[in-house]
């Protein structure tokens, strides 16, 4: 399908089973395809099968927290460039600032509220799209130059 | 007439400050700039006020071969519709009152190098389909003169309008458009790439201490920047650089502390849900500011129990079933949103 009018998909990782529930009710209704997980592992491993365009991510869960999963993504070249939203208490400064030396694209603060989750993941695609034309537009760039004798 | 080309004498750090960043799409952009700048094809800058499309122009043309002639940059906002095409193309002697000699217009100034149109939107329609002509033939018509004159520029033009609505109304010729945009340059919002904020705060307190060898180095403490990674930066690179130089002559130690911070950057974070001094006339929203409270202090307890739900309970005096009830409202749920 063509990639502007393809549905984002986006992944939910949070162990709340609820709070996955809710989340994933406001993604559909601000316009997005919501894949969901209950686990660090299983956002990694759902991740090797599907393509994902951005990823919520909760910053305290148990065995595996925001920081380990997000670790794992910048590890593999295949989902470093994913753009990530860490989900976070609203004044946890030490949380933020190590979310952004790991490469965290922009945090929420709980409470998350549905336009303010919408209007973030629409700047992270946004960016996302701008890069695609960017390199579209060398692209063309290298062939007409190619063309020329 | 006091309109003058400009001189532009910058570091090359100040020249790509706009460049600077690891995020991924700006090292796309930084290969396409570095790969236009080499073609003499005609580019179209778009991004929000303050993103630094003059700086990209600038940095198109030093790369180019065209770097040892003239970069004339011309914000057709800034001038008058009527003197617009003067300043531009020129005017012959007699052609206007006023018009006391004949005068070269900024397009014969740029001779052999570049010309920058920023805020191309506000280029009135029947110049519009003048500079189209000129794009088409390479050929200026000076005001008053019926005789075209060859001139060898590049044109990179610039706006931070949205040019297929303006098209789309008319109030901009679509034909032009596609003129202009042959290689189009989109310079992403300073929000949209957070992740390269550290990095352009390092830069311009490096910059800094270029300017003032003399100077003592400053860092940014973690906590200030984790403020500057939060705000939104409405008016982007150039607002974050103003802040920065701000700070050096404010700052008295050798920490940038978040005191230093202008408070709409300093409690962006706090302002929502603090408790007010005094209740002013709009009032507040009760429920709105109790939810949030208790949403941060169930945070709060999440936080120091490691996450685990019934220590955190204990912290605050709940049963184990009130609290999971309260953090599937508070913990990361709006209440007031959820319908």
């Amino acid at each position: 399908m063509d990639d502007a009018e393809r549905v984002a998909q986006i992944m939910v990782i949070d162990d709340d089973p609820d709070t996955v529930k809710i989340l994933a009710h406001y993604l559909r209704r601000e316009g997005f395809n919501p894949v969901e997980a209950t686990s660090g592992a299983e956002g990694l491993r759902l991740l090797a099968e599907t393509r994902i365009d951005l990823i919520l991510l909760d910053l305290m869960m148990p065995d595996m927290d925001g920081f380990a999963v997000m670790r794992e993504l910048k590890k593999d070249p295949m989902t470093a460039e994913i753009p990530v939203i860490m989900v976070t208490a609203r004044d946890d400064l030490n949380a933020r600032s190590e979310g952004m030396g790991l490469g965290v694209a922009d945090f929420l603060a709980k409470p998350v509220f549905r336009k303010q989750l919408g209007n973030r993941i629409r700047a992270q695609l946004e960016m996302v799209a701008t890069g695609r034309a960017t390199s579209a537009a060398l692209s063309r760039l290298e062939a007409s130059q190619a063309k020329r004798p | 007439m006091a309109f003058e080309a400009r001189v532009i004498d910058r570091s090359y750090a100040t020249v790509h400050s706009a460049l600077i960043g690891e995020h991924p799409t700006i090292r796309k952009l930084r290969a396409l700039i570095e790969r236009v700048a080499r073609q003499d094809v005609t580019v179209l800058i778009t991004g929000e006020s303050g993103v630094g499309k003059e700086i990209v122009a600038q940095a198109i043309h030093d790369s180019s071969p065209r770097r040892d002639n003239p970069f004339v940059p011309v914000n057709c906002a800034a001038l008058p519709h009527d003197l617009l095409e003067s300043e531009m193309f020129g005017h012959q002697r007699g052609a206007f009152t006023g018009a006391a000699t004949n005068r070269a217009g900024l397009f014969m100034s740029a001779g052999g190098g570049t010309i920058f149109l920023d805020e191309i939107s506000e280029m009135p329609l029947g110049l519009q389909v003048k500079l189209l002509r000129v794009l088409e033939d390479g050929m200026v018509r000076p005001v008053g003169s019926d005789r075209g004159l060859r001139v060898d520029v590049r044109v990179i033009a610039a706006t931070n309008a949205d040019l297929n609505a303006m098209i789309a109304r008319n109030a901009f010729r679509e034909d032009l458009f596609y003129r202009l945009q042959v290689v189009p340059i989109v310079i992403p919002p300073l929000r949209e790439r957070r992740s390269d904020i550290p990095l352009l705060v390092d830069h311009f307190l490096a910059q800094a201490r270029v300017r003032h060898p003399g100077a003592r180095p400053l860092r940014v403490s973690d906590e200030a920047m984790v403020h500057l990674w939060s705000y939104d930066w409405p008016g982007n690179v150039r607002e974050l650089e103003n802040l920065v130089e701000r700070m050096i002559i404010l700052c008295e130690s050798d920490t940038i502390e978040v005191s230093l911070l202008p408070p709409n950057i300093a409690n962006q974070s706090r302002t929502a849900d603090e408790i007010p001094e005094k209740l002013d006339e709009r009032g507040i929203d009760l429920n709105k500011l109790v939810k949030s409270i208790e949403g941060r202090l169930i945070n709060q307890a999440l936080r120091q129990t490691g996450g685990n739900k019934q220590a955190a309970a204990r912290l605050l005096g709940l049963k184990r079933t009130t609290f999971a009830a309260k953090l599937r409202r508070c913990g990361v749920i709006s209440p007031s949103d959820a319908d």
